[in-house]
């Protein structure tokens, strides 16, 4: 058994790595490197400079913004089926049905809002919606407001929610 | 008492705290800078006031208004010794502030018969002042984490404390080496020993005359000022925040801007016992004295290119990427500063013109002097500063026991036997 020990040196071990100053030394280099690079010119450093640089590279598969979707001749598509808000692990999404007069189906929202701040982003509403009529392919990522009610989207404003990425009607039967 | 004493008494007093209190503000901001750029990003450079960015110095102000009117909360555990609570960061804070007004600024300034030094606090003993009040420091950090009734904060502060106490040893071995060498206790006259030359060709820089004493002086004065990589006092990973895991609003501040005034007292202390301090290298204050004329044509050549090429960087720097619409006052901003830093220059031209070639007025010129050497000190201050938060960014670290072991084994041992050998090299040469 101990012929097969094999000693293996430390990576450490010489002197120039056991003084440590040479080491520092290389390190600093590196640091100064990059700081003087990116000193000399400063616009070069490759981040996005946000609020006016805008992100190019949402997917089509980003969970953005909720929106609601309409059927093609304009009316909601949604059918206050309750799936969404019953899939919803957050308990975010508040439903209320009223009787539909259109003489597409029986129900509509008479109110459906999502509570934002509450909302994970995970996507179980859309999953579960029968009518494709919710959605979160707007690509709008960020959301901001002045106070907690701005959080609240009701149905004008998940209406108003444009879509993305092509599809802007919802693809289920009209 | 004359009149010119007290005025130079009283600037420089003012100069000493402007430098000790302003940086604070500089040294955040630049520390945050600094760490985006080696990371190859931006940090804070959006804060304004009326579209004045100066690059992102605003941030720092803005980070106080926001500490200052934060809540100031008392841990309800904390049922006795309240006030010491909050004396704590004062007692850290004040003793780092202290312990940078022995430094000096410039040389001692002749006017008359008087000589004047410019140094806050004008005493002789600046060493002993250093390196007695720069300790108290600690105590703060000890109260501060008593006083916390918290385990973690306990554990910080004895961290702290316990390699606050083993740097301290070749701390003081480092410094009698240079008092060996100098000869002095008084920081001006280590300064002024520092104007000669090594074998005919050196500045007789401390870090040329005792290069293994300012290592460990370096090594131990980043032990002292709690920065990296001797972070043993906080550590996110083991104990939160160390000592001021308790600490909030502006008993937080307290503590935090100690650090930075330690780091650059700490800075001071480096730059005025091994490099040279307020000195240019090879030219003394005698000899800047004696040559006015040729100081400042050469004064006079060199700052329009100092101050072109600063232009030219920030004309190409404070500008938005060419991608983007819009501006928001960065060019003006830019216009701004290109027209003051030309007048500024042309001041100081004219200024300087006259002192040189149409007055023979001594006492304007040694103060120019004065001036100079101040201006030197402060470009020194900020390398050095820049190293301390570049070297932050560099070296990992330090575990714990790693601390001790290099404080204990390596420091303590090498900082005896280089004080042994500068003794016998002392002697040696004196007999």
């Amino acid at each position: 058994m101990s012929q097969n020990v094999k000693v293996v040196q430390r990576a450490s071990s010489s002197v120039r790595d056991k003084l440590y100053l040479p080491a520092i030394y290389d390190g600093m280099k590196i640091t100064f490197k990059h700081f003087f690079k990116n000193l000399s010119d400063i616009n070069a450093v490759d981040v996005l400079r946000y609020p006016e640089e805008q992100p190019q590279d949402i997917t089509d598969r980003y969970r953005g913004l909720h929106r609601l979707t309409h059927r093609p001749d304009d009316s909601i598509a949604c059918v206050a089926c309750f799936m969404c808000a019953t899939a919803c692990p957050s308990n975010c999404m508040f439903i209320e049905a009223q009787e539909r007069e259109d003489g597409h189906d029986e129900k509509m929202p008479k109110s459906f809002s999502i509570d934002t701040l509450e909302c994970i982003f995970c996507g179980y509403c859309v999953e579960a919606c029968p009518c494709d009529a919710i959605r979160m392919d707007t690509g709008i990522f960020s959301l901001t407001g002045n106070k907690r009610e701005d959080f609240v989207l009701d149905k004008e404003q998940l209406l108003a929610n444009k879509g993305a990425f092509g599809e802007v009607c919802s693809c289920a039967r009209d | 008492m004359s009149t010119a004493s007290i005025i130079v008494a009283i600037s420089s007093f003012a100069l000493g705290t402007l430098l000790a209190l302003m940086t604070i503000p500089v040294l955040v901001w630049l520390e945050r800078r600094t760490a985006g750029l080696v990371q190859d990003r931006l940090g804070p450079n959006r804060t304004n006031i009326f579209g004045f960015r100066l690059g992102g110095v605003v941030q720092s102000f803005a980070d106080v208004v926001k500490l200052v009117l934060k809540e100031e909360y008392y841990p309800s555990h904390i049922k006795s010794g309240k006030w010491l609570f909050m004396l704590a960061p004062i007692i850290t804070f004040v003793a780092a502030l202290l312990a940078f007004m022995v430094i000096p600024f410039a040389d001692t300034l002749i006017i008359g018969d008087e000589h004047l030094r410019v140094q806050p606090l004008p005493i002789d003993f600046g060493v002993f002042w250093y390196l007695a009040v720069s300790s108290i420091g600690v105590i703060g950090v000890i109260f501060g984490g008593w006083l916390s009734h918290n385990k973690y904060s306990l554990l910080g502060a004895a961290r702290a404390a316990s390699m606050v106490v083993s740097y301290e040893l070749p701390l003081g071995l480092s410094i009698l080496a240079f008092i060996i060498t100098y000869d002095t206790v008084d920081f001006n006259a280590m300064v002024t020993s520092q104007s000669e030359l090594l074998f005919g060709f050196l500045p007789a820089w401390g870090i040329f005359m005792q290069p293994i004493a300012s290592i460990i002086l370096i090594i131990t004065l980043f032990a002292e000022t709690n920065r990296n990589p001797f972070t043993v006092a906080e550590g996110e990973s083991e104990i939160v925040a160390g000592f001021m895991t308790e600490y909030s609003a502006m008993k937080f501040a307290m503590y935090f801007m100690a650090e930075y005034i330690a780091m650059n007292t700490a800075s001071a202390v480096i730059i005025t016992m091994i490099f040279g301090g307020y000195q240019l290298p090879y030219i003394s204050t005698q000899m800047m004295l004696d040559n006015f004329t040729t100081l400042a044509i050469c004064v006079m050549i060199a700052a329009p290119i100092v101050v072109t090429l600063f232009i030219k960087w920030m004309q190409k720097n404070n500008r938005v990427r060419p991608g983007m619409a819009q501006d928001k006052g960065r060019e003006f901003e830019t216009k701004f500063f290109t027209i003051a830093f030309i007048v500024m220059t042309i001041a100081i031209e004219f200024i300087l013109l006259y002192l040189a070639f149409f007055s023979e007025n001594l006492l304007a010129q040694s103060i120019y002097v004065t001036v100079i050497q101040i201006a030197t000190f402060v470009v020194k201050l900020m390398i050095f500063n820049m190293f301390f938060i570049l070297i932050r960014w560099t070296l990992p670290r330090f575990r714990y026991d790693q601390v001790q072991k290099l404080g204990w084994y390596y420091l303590l041992p090498l900082a005896l036997l280089n004080i042994f050998v500068t003794a016998l090299v002392v002697v040696g040469v004196s007999l």
